[in-house]
């Protein structure tokens, strides 16, 4: 007998299968002796095995099974209600004040003007060279003056073309 | 108000006084139902200190977790729950420290079982009551741990294989084929029995 008819059999005894399916089982079994005679080993298994669960009682008075228990009640009790050391807890006691300093910093540099957001600075007052340095991002940017007026462009001018 | 007879409460009473902290109340229930809730983990293990160690484990988890008895089912049958639950995680245990998983028992020592002829005889009716017990409960610790426990919570429990599966973490195909490999397997050990009387 296949392995799937013979799980079916005993779905059918459990009262497991749909009532289309037990019904296919019902017919199944007026024409199959072989499943017949295992829904019999089924049925007697399984009752007889329900019928004669055994007796079995806890092999120590009830005091002190009661005391065991009792015990360890209130020890885990204790546990429960005793400050313990949370590495998470720790952080969150740490952590939410450092975050909330560490914004309102942040909003006080973002309303605060900024004095040094972005100058401009020349070498000298001749000078052909701007600088432009932007602190907020850190970047310097020169601007060089070209075809420059000064003495010395000329003096490279000349040498340059010195011919 | 006068002061609760524990002895003479109904269960859900005493859960009820249990649950404000009563623990006279508490220890009255479990001297009621201790035997039945330690008989479970005992079929379940086949040891007594272990049975012992974990039937007390449920009674304290059972303390702890007395708001969220709702009463849909008795009070026992939710501690019994309790106990098959810590007997299950323990099975676990036992079985990953074997090297092998309780979801992966081999169904294969079943093949034996499907192929063995039928027993159509009773072998069990003319054994007195008490000395059926006695083998029928030798047969089962002669069971494998995956398939007596599906057999307990099936017959004992009178568990649906769909909440075996979801108490096993199996599929309820898995259960069956437990279920059956396990009353095979019983009927053979009962023939056995009847041949060695």
């Amino acid at each position: 007998m296949k392995e799937d008819l013979q799980l079916k059999l005993q779905a059918f005894l459990d009262g497991e299968l749909p009532s289309g399916e037990a019904q296919a089982v019902r017919d199944l079994l007026a024409g199959d002796a072989a499943a017949r005679d295992l829904l019999v080993e089924l049925t007697n298994t399984r009752d007889v095995i329900v019928a004669h669960e055994a007796t079995i009682k806890v092999p120590e008075s009830r005091e002190f099974y009661w005391s065991k228990i009792q015990r360890e009640i209130s020890r885990e009790e204790k546990t429960a209600a005793a400050p313990s050391f949370s590495v998470s807890a720790w952080l969150r006691r740490i952590l939410v004040p450092a975050g909330a300093v560490a914004a309102v910093a942040i909003a006080v540099m973002l309303t605060l003007p900024h004095p040094g957001a972005g100058d401009f600075s020349t070498t000298s007052s001749e000078a052909a060279a701007f600088t432009y340095h932007d602190y907020a991002t850190g970047t310097t940017l020169v601007w060089l003056d070209y075809p420059s007026e000064n003495d010395f462009s000329d003096e490279e001018s000349d040498d340059t073309l010195d011919l | 108000m006068a002061a609760m007879d524990h002895s003479a409460a109904p269960d859900d009473a005493l859960v009820q006084a249990a649950r404000t902290g009563d623990m006279a109340a508490f220890e009255e229930l479990i001297a009621r139902h201790r035997d039945k809730i330690y008989a479970r983990a005992y079929t379940m293990m086949r040891n007594e200190d272990e049975a012992v160690d974990l039937s007390q484990e449920a009674w304290v988890k059972g303390w702890q977790r007395l708001v969220q008895f709702q009463g849909e089912s008795s009070f026992t049958t939710w501690m019994t729950r309790i106990v098959i639950n810590l007997c299950l995680d323990q099975l676990r245990k036992r079985k990953r420290q074997r090297a092998e998983s309780i979801e992966e028992m081999d169904e294969e020592s079943g093949g034996v079982e499907r192929q063995m002829p039928v027993v159509t005889v009773n072998p069990t009716e003319r054994l007195e009551r008490a000395e059926l017990r006695v083998r029928i409960d030798e047969a089962l610790g002669k069971l494998s741990e995956a398939h007596r426990t599906v057999l307990v919570l099936h017959e004992f429990e009178h568990m649906e294989y769909k909440n075996i599966a979801k108490t096993m973490n199996c599929s309820i195909g898995t259960v069956m084929s437990r279920l059956f490999y396990a009353r095979r397997k019983m009927a053979s050990l009962l023939q056995d029995l009847k041949k060695s009387e």
